[in-house]
């Protein structure tokens, strides 16, 4: 009993800043700096989330980039990764060591270090202002994750399952397509929901590889909210409130792959 | 391209000037180099101590078999999921001086005499950041430690109660020892995703007030698209990477000892 308090007043402190964003995002504007600050919102209040929807500024346009940029960025890095990590699972080949080094290397590097290289290529390769150049950039961090992720599943495979597959027929293409990634999906799904996650929390390469307001992702999109309006808090925690919502809805339901890829990838990777 | 000359006038010409250590030299010679290491560092330093010690405790508390445990766990990892930028613009508002929580808070329980602008004073904007930022990596310290305990079989806690051992003892003989690999893993992840920090400085504080929260990430991201010097952004950036890569060859050391590869 004493356990279970105790796990609901951390549980309390540790969700509060959430407690606040929602809170706030219903007061209004005048009730935010009144003091002395009030826990409760005195009335619900919509207005901050009819202020997302607006002749000017829109957030479902966000949404739909930030939809479009994740998902671009999770087709690259998961059909590249599933056969990528295959291939370093199974066949033995000069080199395979330094490539998954390689691999585990590449997840270190700061975001910072590729920012400028990337800028300069799509710059050169008129990508810049399209959703492919962040969707690219997005991938090339989400990739390393996810063939590390996918090798651990990959390898768990006992090779009978190949011949078995090669004594019914099967290539070794039609072997890989039809029994290995079956077989390793809940792996497949740890990556396509780190890459998306990966993808959508992202603001660096968005910021920098698109100058359109209006091909902004929702992490950027606030900022377009904060210069042209000021601070409104209000405002912005609805904002904060609206972009979080998928996140927490894609968790409650996929919390076992989540945990599972958060605890492989990182000991492992 | 930190050893060229790149800059908004030659960023589109076809060959590039090289100039070889120059911009490292006129990097060096600006303090602000030091300085926004010596930040990094600090900012480092005390957001693992601190995200280490109360995921920790928490991963031991959460241990325990409990109605409430599975539930709570799960809750308390969401921190972790959210985009850095929206924690960000929380926390910011919850420090800001006109409407902020946190100055509320401190004035009811007489700590404070008046609000204070928390993200507007060297100190207190860095610590507002290490707070944020052990907001989010709590939670992934915790879950990664309670990992690695779940591997520890109950018996040996069993047989070292028969032999008197107290909780102290267990802890330090059974629970640390095996552990290791989990808490070095905690520890080296943890130092190489808090050192290339960027959204949370960015947003909050933008590395000021005058550069006291100025890391070298935003550092390289001022000089490369602010002041468009971006051969000098690639050198900070290449600086940076220098030493992650250092602690992620020591990390990947260690990996190779505890598993094959």
């Amino acid at each position: 009993m004493l356990y279970n308090i105790a796990a609901a007043l951390i549980c309390i402190v540790f969700l509060f800043p959430l407690y606040w964003m929602i809170i706030t995002s219903f007061k209004t504007e005048l009730e935010i700096f009144q003091t002395p600050i009030s826990f409760f919102p005195k009335s619900i209040n919509f207005n901050a989330y009819f202020e997302q929807v607006r002749e000017d500024y829109n957030i479902f346009r966000n949404f739909l980039n930030s939809i479009i940029i994740s998902g671009a960025a999770m087709v690259i890095a998961v059909a590249l990764s599933i056969p990528a990590a295959y291939a370093l699972a199974r066949f033995r080949f000069k080199g395979r060591k330094l490539v998954i080094l390689s691999f585990l290397i590449t997840q270190m590097l700061p975001t910072s270090l590729t920012l400028t290289p990337l800028f300069i290529i799509f710059k050169n390769m008129g990508l810049y202002n399209t959703y492919l150049a962040p969707a690219i950039a997005d991938a090339t961090i989400a990739i390393p994750f996810s063939v590390l992720i996918l090798r651990t599943y990959f390898v768990t495979i006992p090779r009978e399952l190949d011949e078995a597959a090669k004594v019914d027929g099967c290539n070794v293409f039609t072997a890989f397509v039809r029994i290995m990634i079956p077989i390793s999906i809940s792996g497949v799904v740890v990556s396509i929901i780190f890459s998306t996650l990966f993808a959508w929390a992202d603001l660096m390469y968005a910021f920098t590889f698109i100058n359109k307001q209006n091909m902004w992702p929702v992490t950027s999109g606030v900022f377009n909210f904060m210069q042209r309006y000021g601070t409104q808090w209000n405002n912005v925690m609805a904002f904060g409130v609206v972009s979080v919502l998928p996140i927490i809805l894609l968790f409650t339901f996929l919390q076992k792959y989540i945990i599972s890829g958060l605890t492989n990838g990182a000991i492992k990777g | 391209m930190s050893f060229q000359n790149i800059d908004v006038m030659t960023l589109n010409l076809p060959h590039k000037e090289f100039v070889g250590l120059g911009n490292y030299k006129g990097l060096f010679a600006d303090p602000l180099l030091g300085t926004s290491l010596y930040n990094t560092l600090y900012y480092t330093v005390f957001s693992i101590a601190i995200q280490f010690v109360i995921g920790f405790m928490l991963a031991l508390f959460f241990n325990k078999n409990f109605v409430l445990s599975k539930k709570v766990r799960g809750l308390i990892l969401i921190p972790w999921m959210i985009p850095a930028t929206i924690t960000a613009l929380v926390f910011k508002y919850m420090f800001s001086a006109s409407g902020g929580i946190v100055d509320q808070i401190l004035m009811d329980l007489h700590i404070t005499g008046g609000p204070v602008e928390w993200l507007l004073h060297p100190v207190s904007a860095m610590w507002s950041l290490i707070l944020t930022n052990s907001w989010i990596g709590v939670p992934f310290t915790m879950i990664m430690l309670l990992t690695g305990l779940t591997t520890i079989p109950s018996e040996l806690y069993e047989s070292a109660s028969i032999d008197g051992a107290s909780r102290w003892g267990k802890l330090r003989h059974i629970t640390l020892p095996l552990l290791r690999p989990s808490i070095e893993a905690v520890l080296i992840l943890g130092f190489i995703s808090t050192f290339k920090v960027f959204d949370l400085v960015y947003v909050m504080t933008k590395g000021g007030p005058v550069d006291a929260t100025e890391t070298l990430s935003t550092l390289s991201y001022k000089l490369s698209f602010s002041e468009f010097n971006f051969s000098q952004g690639a050198a900070v950036a290449n600086i940076l990477f220098a030493i992650l890569f250092v602690v992620s060859l020591a990390y990947l050391k260690l990996v190779k000892e505890d598993e094959v590869m």
